[in-house]
């Protein structure tokens, strides 16, 4: 503790020597009192200091960690643990005490101070040692274009050594430059510069120049927009079949074990969509297990949950085979009925066991975010939930063709009687067959677990397009199933746009009802004797 | 013609069925307006529009029986025709309302008033006459299940695929109709209704009336379905179910053939989702869900397909079991409903009625016709 | 039991009823029955089921304090799962089976409306707890959620005063309450000067799940220079992936903030909120209302549901409301007699939970308080702003046309709930 206290008061001393008692802890400490309304002048009156000690403090006010003790309306960063806060000094970040919940409340701050304050915090780093912070600093001033960050870019552009920075100062400079009372030549020159390197961030700033009463800088801005959008139209339709190969390898992950089920058994599985509801729920449960007791084990959640997932939704799998199913072959349209009382059942087994309402099931670190490719943006989970479903779909389509077990199961399917006349354990194949369809099913609700809700509900929702994807490439195809998915998934956003999306829906449907008429047996329809048997 | 198509259809069991409809028909309406409220054997108000919509539902899945347990098509968008029977007769009743709706407007629906909506659209026009109302309800399920199976027999869509395509008929329309913009009242539907043929539809009378007439729409279904099943055509439809192939190379238009018994059901789902509406007092595309469509099939199953009376059957015991589990314990009636449906498809393949004939007969086990339907075909 | 097994195969359905209505009959004597008409199953359940238990618990509490006129409470729960004629079945069953008191109950406007005709021909009562878009005013019905007034337009006030918002997106479900609230949103905004060209609407389907297109449209909306934000309708189910969706595409509440009319506590339960910090949610309730009666009510909702994790939000609030409104009428009225009650009811005031009285105006809905509040990293609000008093419920909004010029009053000698004030006559009444 005394420990504590001789660094409260030696460490201010040594950060800004004789200026320990220029009031920046008493401004900070104002941030506890009034309302949120008289905040934004109790941050303004810190960033007159310049004094880039606050920063902590204003970044904690940012992000929500700023409290105050309610005995004495100090501000303190503060940090959870449990259901306690350990308080720190809002200077010196060293710690203080640890209080309760109740003993502290937190220092308000609305969306409104959120901009103002990453705006000061921008102006305030500008001369950060660390070449990152800068960059983001010019970055934020580029944004926001703000007029009163000019003098201290001025100032941090002629001390940069850093190219990158120092770029990008310069790019925030000219946005500044914008809304400032500068030359009009200047401005021009800035509008340039805006437009030729500021690529789509650029469009905003500009657009609010194109109203401008000097003719030539309303012209340049306008001129500048121009040249942005043509290079995006490209972009865009690059960006919407983007967004179809997304939605498509979404349908390729619900559709790819019902392929396997449907397409290579013939079963009508209606539980379909409760198997990959299943692998949702094992990586709910496997992401409880880890935040409860590995937290640090969070990014690697959901590849533990696959094999889980896939292990569940397999054994579930197969004991529908063996409990149900297999009295049923012959007579596939029965087993619509019986799979459909199965999903009831298992709807409601969940919504007993895990409750009704949404389950959160939290994206690792590499699925949030997203990348820049050009004018593209592809965001991080659609980015992997493509790669998954690729991935998937050639693990199967090597199961099938290049095992020992992929040449029974075509065997089986294509002359059964033969199979087994060949020694083929038919009975065993079709439940080991099922086994797989539904827990390449469980596989893909982890993948969709990061996209939608985790809930009961949740295979109902992807059953329909299932099939239609299923039956639209063909059935007892897996390339069938993959072009048919991304057909569907592009066609679907390509008429987004035009249609909005309900009736780009009810197209596609149309769609396949006119398709079938023309190929009753799909895209890539099985041909030979098997079909009409 | 007529008296012989009538006469071949009733055997003794129609006989038996009619006879309990009609007997419904006059006995429950009686027993609910004639005998006072405490009497033992009164009917009570609530299980009259109760019974009334199990036989609107009862008519349903005799109408899909036509065209599965008869002829082997599968649809999974049967309660797609229901519904459009249903929003016909939605939108005459929602047209006798008048001036009497909230904002007061002679013509205009509510829904489009606080839509903003300037004037009726074209297709609510007639609406305010029930004939005109009655020959849609018929007409518009017809002229859709014509132009649907025109194209599908003919280019010989046949088992899952024809199945997945009804159902994904069913589901277009549900989100059709989910769209406000089409005029029919998006999500909420049509409700509120008034008066239907002038009888306010809340009173006990036109309550009774409306059973009444559920029974005897559905005697008369049954006698034309019995009378098509027993005719000389109905044996081309078993043929067809039975060996489509075969059939066609006997000579038959099997296309033809399909396509009639599939426009003559859905005329029948059509007029039981119209007697449907006024005694639930609502329509809305939740009828259009796919999921629906499948528990009619369900129904069927049941009740045993195959059999005229297996879908009736089928139809008031599921829905009399959903009310009561529903009531009586509804966080687990989902099991119940599942583990009915995993029990009768294992252990009553022919359906309720087809394991009670089979016991009633005993006659010594022939195998078991096959039913051929469309999965098997891909799966065999 | 076997003489029932020979009745229902003679008899059928009719004789389960009348058993069943001859067993309610005897029942009726000792008890006080409340119908609770909340979806178990389908797709309505994960708001739905919360209604019921936070019902079951007012009624426990109820009777542990005594009960209702020396009566104990019993509750009736039946379950119509979010299939919408059922609901009228099962309103049905309440009023004519179960002779329920006062039924609590409903979430989609479209039950609502399927009910509407059961009680107004029954004489029932229903408490509906929901927000809602308004446009009613039923004799049966109270309406404890909020009316449009109650929530959309003091959340577009806000961000027109404090985020300075110029352009607006109002994207929600393809059903009748965005619809409405839309179109009084866009009457209001225009009265407030903003121009065609900055308001973009857009509507989806229930349960729509990719969003990519459309919130690339709205970022692309929100990029022309001028503050923008996004008035959200949207329904349930759709939210999770259409925050996913905002927050990989990296937009933020700085940027473009999102209010939400149908996101509470609950809907943020199954949801990452970090990315989600700062957007908005306007209710007339949060969870972190910092009152000593919402401590009591979170502690006694906490342990009757045995769950430390559960939160609360406004539709139960609302119930909490409607069912003490309604204790308190029948305590005034000293009978549950369903028409006395109807004229009992108004006027009454009960606390809320946010620190005031909330009370039945004369057409049935109630006043609140409006809050908004920004989403916190913990899944919780943090109210940022509060309208200065209560706000009253208005049936028929001012900002459409047709809707303008009715009023609501269902105290004597008025009655009505759609008085058109120009022709001076009550709609609906024509027969």
């Amino acid at each position: 503790m005394k420990r504590f206290i001789a660094a409260l008061f030696i460490l201010p001393m040594l950060f800004s020597g004789a200026g320990a008692d220029d009031g920046l802890i008493e401004r900070i400490d104002a941030l506890a009192t009034g309302k949120l309304k008289d905040r934004a002048a109790q941050i303004e009156a810190i960033s007159e200091t310049g004094d880039a000690r606050a920063v902590p403090a204003l970044q904690a006010l940012r992000d929500g960690s700023l409290y105050f003790r309610k005995s004495d309306k100090k501000v303190f960063l503060a940090e959870k643990s449990g259901s306690d806060f350990v308080l720190k000094d809002p200077l010196t970040a060293a710690e203080v005490e640890t209080l309760s919940k109740s003993a502290v409340r937190k220092v308000k701050v609305n969306n409104r101070l959120r901009r103002q304050l990453t705006a000061v915090i921008g102006s305030m780093t500008l001369e950060s040692p660390d070449p990152g912070t800068r960059l983001a600093a010019a970055r934020t001033i580029f944004k926001t274009g703000d007029v009163s960050a000019l003098e201290a870019l001025e100032a941090a552009i002629r001390t940069e050594q850093n190219a990158d920075v120092l770029a990008a100062m310069e790019l925030a400079r000219a946005s500044a430059l914008l809304k400032s009372d500068a030359e009009t030549f200047e401005k021009v020159k800035a509008v340039e510069l805006v437009g030729t390197r500021g690529g789509r961030d650029a469009v905003p700033l500009l657009k609010e120049l194109e109203s401008s009463q000097d003719e030539s800088i309303a012209q340049a801005a306008g001129k500048q927009i121009a040249q942005i959008e043509k290079a995006q139209v490209l972009w865009n339709s690059a960006q919407t079949v983007w967004y179809g190969i997304s939605l498509g390898s979404v349908l390729l992950l619900a559709a790819i074990g019902l392929a396997v089920t449907f397409g290579v058994m013939g079963v009508i599985n209606m539980a379909h969509g409760e198997m990959v509801m299943l692998g949702a729920y094992t990586t709910f449960v496997v992401q409880e297990v880890i935040r409860g007791s590995f937290p640090g084990l969070f990014d690697y959640s959901l590849l533990m949950a696959l094999p889980l997932a896939f292990l569940v939704a397999g054994a579930c799998g197969f004991a529908m085979e063996r409990g149900i199913i297999r009295f049923l072959y012959g007579r596939p349209l029965e087993t619509l009925l019986a799979t459909w009382g199965v999903s009831l059942i298992l709807q409601q087994a969940i919504r007993t066991i895990f409750g009704p309402t949404n389950r959160e099931v939290g994206n690792p670190s590499w699925m949030s975010g997203a990348y820049e490719l050009g004018g593209l943006t592809l965001t991080a989970n659609r980015l992997w939930i493509v790669v998954f479903a690729l991935i998937v779909f050639a693990a199967l389509f090597l199961v099938l063709k290049r095992t020992g077990f992929g040449l029974q199961m075509r065997a089986v399917t294509q002359n059964r009687k033969m199979a087994s006349s060949m020694g083929i354990r038919t009975p065993w194949v079709d439940a080991l067959t099922f086994a797989l369809g539904s827990g390449i099913a469980g596989i893909a609700g982890v993948a969709l677990s990061q996209i939608a809700n985790v809930s009961p509900n949740l295979g109902q929702s992807y059953i329909i397009d299932s099939f239609m994807v299923v039956v639209f490439g063909g059935v007892g195809n897996l390339w069938g199933t993959l072009v048919g998915a991304m057909t569907l998934g592009i066609a679907n956003k390509f008429l987004e746009p035009y249609a909005g999306a309900v009736l780009a829906k009810i197209l596609i449907l149309v769609f396949i009802i006119l398709f079938i008429q023309k190929r009753p047996r799909g895209l890539f329809a099985l041909k030979g004797r098997a079909v009409e048997a | 013609m007529i008296t012989s198509f009538v006469f071949k259809a009733l055997d003794r069991r129609a006989i038996w069925v009619i006879a309990v409809l009609v007997g419904l028909a006059v006995l429950v309406p009686l027993l609910n307006l004639a005998l006072p409220a405490g009497h033992p054997l009164h009917v009570p108000n609530y299980a009259i529009s109760l019974m009334g919509k199990y036989l609107t539902y009862a008519l349903l899945a005799l109408a899909l029986d036509l065209v599965w347990g008869y002829c082997g098509i599968l649809s999974l968008g049967h309660g797609a025709f229901f519904a459009l029977g249903g929003y016909a007769m939605g939108m005459y009743l929602m047209r006798q309302i008048g001036a009497r709706g909230v904002y007061g407007d002679p013509v205009l629906p509510d829904f489009m008033v606080f839509l903003n909506w300037q004037e009726l659209p074209w297709f609510w026009y007639g609406f305010d006459q029930f004939w005109f109302a009655a020959i849609m309800i018929v007409l518009v399920p017809g002229a859709l299940a014509f132009v649907f199976g025109w194209f599908a027999f003919r280019s010989r869509v046949t088992g899952v695929y024809l199945s997945i395509i009804t159902q994904a008929m069913t589901y277009a329309l549900l989100l059709a109709f989910f769209r406000n913009e089409m005029g029919f009242g998006g999500n909420n539907g049509l409700t509120d209704f008034k008066d239907i043929l002038g009888y306010a539809i809340q009173a006990d009378t036109t309550r009774a009336a409306l059973f009444s007439a559920s029974a005897l729409a559905l005697a008369a279904a049954f006698l034309i379905c019995s009378g098509i099943v027993r005719s000389k055509f109905g044996k081309v439809l078993v043929a067809v179910r039975d060996a489509e192939s075969r059939s066609r190379f006997f000579g038959y238009r099997v296309e033809n053939v399909k396509l009639f018994v599939f426009v003559v059901s859905a005329m029948m789902a059509g007029v039981a989702g119209a007697l449907y509406v006024p005694q639930v007092g609502i329509i809305n595309p939740g009828e259009f869900a796919p999921a629906n469509s499948i528990e009619v099939v369900i129904w069927t199953a049941v009740g045993g397909r195959g059999t005229l009376v297996g879908p009736i059957v089928g139809a008031v015991l599921v829905n009399a079991g959903k009310s009561v589990f529903t009531a009586a314990f509804p966080e687990f009636w989902l099991f119940a409903l599942g583990a009915l449906f995993v029990a009768v498809t294992l252990f009553l393949p022919k359906g309720i009625v087809g394991a009670l004939s089979g016991l009633a007969t005993r006659r010594p086990r022939r195998p078991a016709p096959v039913i051929r339907d469309a999965a098997g075909e891909a799966a065999e | 039991m076997s003489t029932l097994k020979n009745r229902i195969r003679s008899f059928g359905m009719a004789t389960i009823v009348a058993a069943t209505t001859a067993s309610s009959a005897a029942w009726a004597e000792d008890t006080i029955k409340v119908g609770i008409l909340h979806s178990l199953s389908g797709t309505m359940a994960i708001s739905e089921t919360t209604l019921k238990d936070v019902m079951l618990m007012l009624i426990e509490e109820q009777n542990e304090k005594g009960g209702l006129l020396g009566k104990q409470l019993e509750a009736v729960v039946v379950d119509p799962a979010s299939d919408w004629p059922l609901f009228a079945e099962k309103a049905r069953e309440l009023l004519e089976v179960h002779e329920v008191a006062a039924v609590f109950g409903n979430w989609t406007s479209v039950s609502r409306k399927s009910v509407l005709p059961v009680f107004d021909e029954l004489n029932g009562i229903l408490f509906y707890p929901v927000q809602y878009e308004g446009e009613e005013s039923q004799r049966n019905v109270f309406y404890t959620g909020a009316a449009p007034n109650q929530q959309a337009i003091p959340a577009v006030d806000y961000l027109l005063e404090n985020e300075e918002v110029e352009r607006w997106v109002l994207a929600g479900t393809d059903y009748v309450y965005p619809r409405t609230t839309n179109k009084i949103l866009e009457a209001y905004l225009k009265s407030k000067g903003v121009s065609d060209e900055d308001i973009m609407i857009n509507y989806t389907p229930f349960g729509h799940s990719d969003w990519q297109t459309i919130v690339a449209d709205i970022k692309a909306f929100g990029s022309e220079g001028k503050k923008t934000a996004v008035v959200s309708t949207i329904n349930g189910d759709a939210n999770v992936p259409f925050y996913k969706e905002l927050g990989n595409q990296g937009i933020s509440a700085t940027d473009i903030p999102v209010v939400a009319f149908s996101v509470g506590e609950e809907e943020l339960a199954g949801l990452d909120t970090a990315p989600l910090v700062g957007h908005l949610a306007a209710w007339n309730y949060f969870q972190s209302v910092d009152t000593p009666e919402n401590e009591a009510f979170i502690e006694a909702w906490k342990a009757f549901i045995g769950d430390e994790d559960r939160v609360t939000n406004d539709p139960m609030e609302a119930h909490y409301i409607g069912f003490n409104m309604w204790v308190k009428a029948v305590e005034k009225a000293g009978t549950t007699d369903v028409d006395t009650v109807i004229d009992e009811i108004i006027g009454v005031a009960v606390p809320n939970l946010s620190g005031g009285y909330s009370a039945m105006m004369p057409n049935h809905h109630i006043t609140k308080p409006v809050l908004i509040g920004e989403i916190q990293e913990d899944g919780q609000f943090d109210i940022v702003d509060q309208t200065d008093g209560l706000v009253a419920g208005d049936a028929w909004s001012d900002y459409l046309p047709d809707s303008a010029k009715l009023i609501s009053d269902w105290r004597k000698p008025l009655e009505c709930g759609n008085f058109n004030v120009e022709t001076q006559t009550c709609g609906g009444k024509g027969s």
